[in-house]
């Protein structure tokens, strides 16, 4: 059976519709819409609500598929894919319920396929180095961003909701570091390789400068995604990477 | 385990954000455009379309043929902003999938932006 297979061989309802993340960018783009807009607003929230909960669903069965497409991958690893699919069936019923919560279903929103182009490695090393450390490593980020603005909003429900699901984001990111590491002992070739395809996510997830370094931002009054320093310190990122990530947020935001 | 179908039946908090219908004017729209189609009547359907979406409306004309369906089916929809995807189904001979885009104009007329024919296509997939 294919590996590495495309988007439009996901299992979907026929009612949901999903496009391409520069298509959705466009169309925002022509309603006179920043690309990204920030949750601060109730529609905002919402559609950014449904984005995270459909990013759990591709999250789930990337894993799934990386459990599938490598059989001959260590034991431990094939279980800690297997768990990580059901935490992400958690999370998406999480961020499902949440989606609700705010007045809004499943698939009101479309959904974008830019998380799912980002797994598409054909060695499970560099495959958990894109998926588990740079797309988890970005929930980091983005979890801490909106527990922070669930707080200004002094909303307890998707403040807590969010902060359970970045704890086990912060075990998948490690899981990561880990098998990216062990995959790769003795093979200095293979890990730059896996390294490099994570260097190539996290620069997709700069945003052209959306995401910073909390250092390079004079006053945080949340408008800007910042790199989630504590919890991915927890996460196994260790001061060299995460200095990595910062030059790469700052190379971006010089576009 | 609570049931999931019915929101009343949910333990846990109960939606707090407001609903957001989509505006009548956007089916009627959309009736508006797929009639002009199932009749063959391109220069009505080109009317309600943007210049960026003529090919897609001749791709999509293509696919259907004229007096061939008498009824719409309305199968997905979401939205991006004040923008409107709409999937539908014409059964018939032969059957139709298609979707299209629905945003209005600067004179407040909902007009076509771009559309798929997706007959025959698996998945949610929409190129």
């Amino acid at each position: 059976m294919q590996k590495c297979i495309p988007v439009d061989r996901l299992a979907r309802p026929d009612d949901w519709i999903v496009v391409r993340s520069r298509q959705a960018r466009e169309i925002r783009d022509e309603q006179g819409m920043d690309a990204r807009p920030l949750p601060f607003d109730e529609e905002a929230l919402r559609a950014r609500l449904h984005g995270i909960y459909t990013g759990e669903l591709q999250a789930m069965e990337a894993a799934g598929r990386t459990l599938f497409d490598f059989p001959d991958a260590p034991w431990e690893f094939q279980l800690d894919m297997a768990r990580q699919v059901w935490d992400e069936s958690r999370h998406a019923e999480i961020f499902q319920r949440l989606v609700e919560y705010m007045g809004a279903k499943p698939g009101e929103y479309v959904e974008t396929e830019i998380l799912w182009r980002c797994t598409q490695a054909d060695d499970p090393a560099a495959r958990v180095a894109g998926i588990n450390r740079g797309l988890e490593g970005l929930a980091c980020d983005v979890f801490d961003q909106l527990i922070r603005i669930a707080q200004r909003n002094g909303d307890e429900v998707i403040e807590r909701a969010v902060d359970y699901v970045l704890a086990d984001e912060i075990t998948h990111v490690r899981m990561g570091s880990k098998w990216m590491r062990k995959l790769t002992e003795g093979d200095p070739d293979r890990l730059a390789r896996a390294q490099a395809f994570q260097e190539m996510v996290d620069e997709v997830f700069n945003f052209r400068g959306g995401r910073r370094a909390q250092e390079d931002i004079a006053v945080d009054d949340g408008l800007i995604l910042t790199i989630a320093r504590e919890a991915r310190l927890l996460a196994g990122f260790s001061e060299e990477e995460l200095q990595r990530l910062i030059e790469s947020t700052r190379k971006s935001s010089a576009y | 385990m609570a049931d999931l179908g019915f929101r009343e039946n949910v333990m846990g908090p109960q939606p707090i954000g407001k609903i957001v219908e989509q505006p009548p004017e956007v089916r009627e729209a959309a009736d508006h455009f797929i009639h002009a189609l199932m009749r063959g009547d391109i220069d009505a359907a080109k009317a309600m379309t943007e210049p960026q979406a003529y090919d897609d409306l001749k791709t999509l004309a293509a696919a259907i043929a004229p007096e061939r369906h008498d009824k719409i089916e309305y199968i997905g929809g979401a939205r991006i902003a004040r923008h409107f995807f709409l999937k539908v189904r014409l059964p018939g001979t032969p059957p139709v999938k298609f979707q299209f885009r629905l945003g209005q104009n600067p004179a407040g007329e909902w007009t076509m932006r771009e559309a798929n024919d997706l007959t025959g296509r698996r998945s949610a997939w929409s190129r």
